[in-house]
């Protein structure tokens, strides 16, 4: 059984048609047991609100989902004791101490006192807990965050880009407690928009682009689904340019380390050859070329932003 | 880094805090919210000061001119009188500001994912209405009858008369037509700023309304006595529940040449007024409930 299982889950914000924004659109994909999910995509690609319909805080416009199995609002509200999940950014009270604020979320989680200074331990903050909330630092709230997500000691830990805003260090702690959480067997939805932290943390990825699911799998799975081959000439101007007319050919990039890299619509590449044959080129190598994740994550995503300063960021 | 699991027992503790006692569950997360907002203090401290204000000065001239007793049962009109005039605005105040700063926090949202239905998150807030209407009311009581101990005044023989109750049950319908507007405007509005705004301007909105209708005739100026904020007025008046006194102002003006003053019956008065707070407590409800957090 699926801890998390949508069908075409859709939301559109704005009842009028001219003014509405499809922000989800028939989303449908499993997390199983135990994996430890990416979500990734660029700004405003639908990650907060599909997680949004998850945690209860978003009406759906379309479709469905079930989570551990069950729908239904009882359902539902039973399964989410189950589930640990913060959105966007930290939501506290402010005037409130970091450890108030875990009593808060505490009485509604059911849990006790111990439990609370477990997690302020475990995240770090124990010796701040009696300050403000307010008064923290952006990683000190990402941590109470995470520490209120933890209190329910959940099976399945919802993060909605954790990394936000942090720094390397913060990075890496946050890292570090996913892998804790991974290795305890828990079930880890994330999303990010950063390609590098879903390929170090995640064992199963779904990329998602203007609200919509453009591949799905494993890390390794989606990297081999995008077919493409490097291939080398003499003249590597004159290859570039004949490969794009090539019917076969969806994408032309050169590749750093020297020849072409394209795109393909299939993995005929003897159709390849025929064509720049056709053409007087003639290759000195032609071969499958296994692309990275983030060269998939381009390519899929391609037009939406500027990858480089997304990924440099 | 270690312990990221544990707490074994949480599994019990949880479906425990889901089912039982949910008002005492949610009554507890409200009361801790409460008692560590500054605003909740200042506005209750200066209520309360406002009210021993009063107390002592009641208490000083029945010390000073026997005339003026303080005491009860005959008192209580006097004590009364620190749940209507500004009473109810402290209270509606008060309330936007407990409530709509939970959207614009998003700690609402956060109670929700934390595993609070939204019909739980509501009821919660209909508790604080309750609560900040219980405790404005013992609030007024116990200083105002605390007074009176220190009063040379002779006290009847009744602690409270039936007027004196039918005055305390409009004060608290007044009380609770403010709260149940501020209820709505902070579920609505998300927003305390303008949920404010929006109430004041209503407030004003209203009586410009009901000054204009009244010019149109007998039967429009009758229908303006029914606009909530004109029936608060009426409830938290100590004219519609103590005959006696409307007796006398009436007889006054009478002298004077004026017309006598008359109100809608106490009856109809409080079903319009629980009416209304019922119209406002289900919109905010479907508001709630309807809405993305
Ligand atoms: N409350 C809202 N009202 C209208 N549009 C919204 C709202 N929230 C998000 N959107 C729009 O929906 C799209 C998806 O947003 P979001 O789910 O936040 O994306 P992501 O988390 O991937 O950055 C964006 O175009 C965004 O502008
Ligand atoms: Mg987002």
């Amino acid at each position: 059984m699926p801890v998390i299982e949508t069908h075409d889950l859709t939301k559109r914000y704005g009842r009028r048609a001219a003014k509405s924004v499809l922000a989800v659109d028939q989303v449908s994909f499993s997390v199983e047991e135990g994996q430890v999910f990416g979500f990734l995509g660029p700004n405003g690609s639908g990650k907060t609100t599909t997680i949004g319909m998850l945690v209860g805080i978003i009406n759906p416009t379309g479709g469905g989902f079930r989570l551990f199995g069950a729908s239904g609002p009882k359902g539902l509200l039973a399964a989410r004791s189950r589930v640990g999940a913060t959105l966007e950014t930290p939501n506290f009270y402010p005037y409130m101490s970091g450890r108030d604020n875990l009593r808060v979320a505490a009485a509604i989680k059911g849990v006790g006192r111990a439990r609370i200074e477990e997690c302020l331990e475990l995240v770090g903050l124990a010796d701040r807990a009696k300050h403000r909330f307010r008064t923290y630092s952006l990683g000190m709230k990402q941590r109470l965050a995470l520490a209120a997500t933890m209190l329910n000691d959940p099976e399945l830990v919802i993060l909605d880009e954790p990394a936000n805003g942090l720094d390397p260090q913060g990075m890496r702690e946050i890292r570090e407690i996913i892998r804790i959480l991974a290795d305890r067997g828990k079930t880890i939805f994330l999303s990010s928009h950063l390609l590098w932290e879903v390929e170090r943390t995640c064992s199963h990825v779904a990329i998602v682009r203007k609200g919509r699911i453009v591949a799905s799998g494993t890390v390794t799975e989606v990297v081999s689904a995008g077919k493409s081959a490097l291939l080398r000439a003499g003249d590597e101007d004159a290859l570039a340019a004949a490969l794009e007319g090539c019917p076969e050919v969806m994408s032309v990039r050169r590749f750093e380390e020297g020849g072409v890299v394209v795109g393909l619509h299939s993995d005929d590449l003897a159709a390849v050859n025929r064509y720049l044959a056709g053409r007087g080129i003639h290759v000195s190598h032609l071969a499958p070329h296994r692309p990275s994740l983030e060269e998939v994550f381009i390519d899929l995503t391609r037009g939406d932003f500027d990858p480089m300063t997304e990924i440099a960021s | 880094m270690s312990g990221a699991s544990g707490g074994g027992t949480s599994g019990q503790a949880r479906a425990g805090g889901l089912r039982s006692g949910t008002v005492g569950l949610l009554l507890r997360i409200e009361v801790l919210k409460a008692v560590k907002r500054r605003a909740f203090w200042v506005a209750v401290g200066l209520f309360a000061a406002l009210n021993a204000i009063a107390t002592v000065d009641n208490v000083r001239y029945a010390r000073l001119y026997p005339e003026n007793t303080y005491a009860l049962p005959a008192s209580w009109p006097d004590i009364l009188t620190g749940l209507t005039g500004p009473g109810p605005f402290f209270i509606a105040v008060l309330m936007i500001l407990l409530l709509a700063p939970e959207f614009s926090w998003r700690t609402g949202r956060q109670n929700v994912i934390d595993g609070l239905s939204k019909e739980r998150l509501y009821a919660g807030k209909v508790i604080v209405l309750v609560g900040l209407i219980a405790l404005f009311t013992a609030t007024v009581v116990a200083i105002g009858v605390v007074g009176t101990l220190f009063s040379p005044s002779e006290g009847g023989p009744e602690f409270i008369r039936s007027t004196d109750l039918s005055y305390v049950g409009g004060c608290i319908l007044n009380l609770l037509l403010f709260c149940s507007a501020g209820l709505m405007l902070s579920t609505m509005i998300r927003s305390a700023g303008p949920a404010l705004g929006v109430l004041f301007l209503y407030i004003l909105v209203e009586q410009a309304i009901a000054e204009l209708v009244s010019r149109m005739g007998e039967t429009m100026r009758g229908a303006s006595e029914y606009f909530p904020f004109s029936i608060t007025q009426d409830l938290g008046n100590s004219l519609v529940h103590y005959p006696e006194q409307l007796a006398a102002v009436n007889s006054s003006r009478a002298e004077r040449g004026l017309p006598p003053l008359e109100f809608l019956a106490v009856e109809v008065l409080a079903i319009a007024a629980l009416a209304y707070s019922a119209i406002f407590l289900v919109i905010a409800f479907l508001s709630m409930r309807k809405r993305d957090l």
